[in-house]
């Protein structure tokens, strides 16, 4: 493959790193220089690249790298001071009776397969991580997406193993919320 | 909490054997929830399926 081949093929997935990188950032600037700086790298570490996973698995797996360079010096600024309020987990009481049973039982949404072949359920998985408040946005991307250990994300992020499973329960239970408004209930109504 | 929890305890529990093993008391404790407790299993399914989501958003 030429030089200009390969950097064509980096290039298409572009738009794609961008929207990851400000998804787990929630800083567009700064997702614009950790997805230049994925670029360069890839471009440099082209040899790197052995064609065993695809550009796109590659291209992620940069990326995973330098957002985490990008989220160790920014929670050291005060900006993740919100983490607190979002690691309440008496929000989610409402969604349990006095007894502590669910008050509001969801579907099952039967194999995961169905659903993922479909462009559009990613636009929605999308619109859905959007309405994540940002930090526990970040923490379930830096576990679901970057397959970090529990243990390395309360490192970086300077967090205890209590405050890590509240916020990530918290994400799932947000994210299941609005899937299930946004996409399964969405669905069946139109089924 | 005992053997018996309640969903909302099961809830918690079973987000957080997502992220690692559970101490045997809590883990039998789940799963003898999940024998008798459907809306949990629904649950359980669907973290299973939140997770097989995100890793196949970044892959092929």
């Amino acid at each position: 493959m030429t030089e200009s081949d390969f950097a064509t093929r980096i290039n298409g997935h572009r738009a794609y790193l961008l929207r990851v990188a400000v998804l787990q950032l929630r800083d567009p600037a700064l997702a614009e220089d950790v997805v230049q700086d994925t670029l360069i790298a890839a471009l440099q570490g082209e040899a790197g690249f052995s064609g065993r996973s695809s550009v796109k698995t590659w291209l992620t797996g940069i990326l995973k790298h330098k957002i985490v360079d990008a989220i160790r010096k920014k929670s050291r600024e005060p900006a993740m001071s919100t983490l607190d309020e979002e690691s309440r987990i008496e929000d989610f009481d409402a969604l349990f009776d006095d007894t502590g049973h669910w008050e509001s039982p969801s579907s099952d949404w039967g194999d995961p397969e169905a659903q993922l072949g479909r462009t559009q359920f990613f636009d929605i998985v999308e619109f859905c991580l959007e309405k994540l408040p940002p930090n526990t946005a970040r923490v379930f991307m830096m576990r679901e997406v970057m397959e970090l250990d529990g243990s390395e994300i309360c490192k970086e992020l300077s967090i205890t193993s209590t405050n890590l499973w509240v916020i990530l329960y918290r994400a799932r239970v947000a994210l299941r919320l609005c899937l299930e408004e946004h996409w399964f209930a969405a669905r069946s109504r139109t089924a | 909490m005992g053997i018996l929890i309640s969903c909302k305890d099961a809830s918690r529990l079973i987000s957080q054997m997502q992220d690692g093993q559970l101490p045997f008391g809590r883990r039998m404790a789940v799963r003898l929830h999940l024998l008798f407790c459907d809306a949990c299993t629904v649950f359980l399914r669907q973290l299973r399926f939140l997770r097989a989501t995100m890793q196949r958003y970044t892959r092929d």
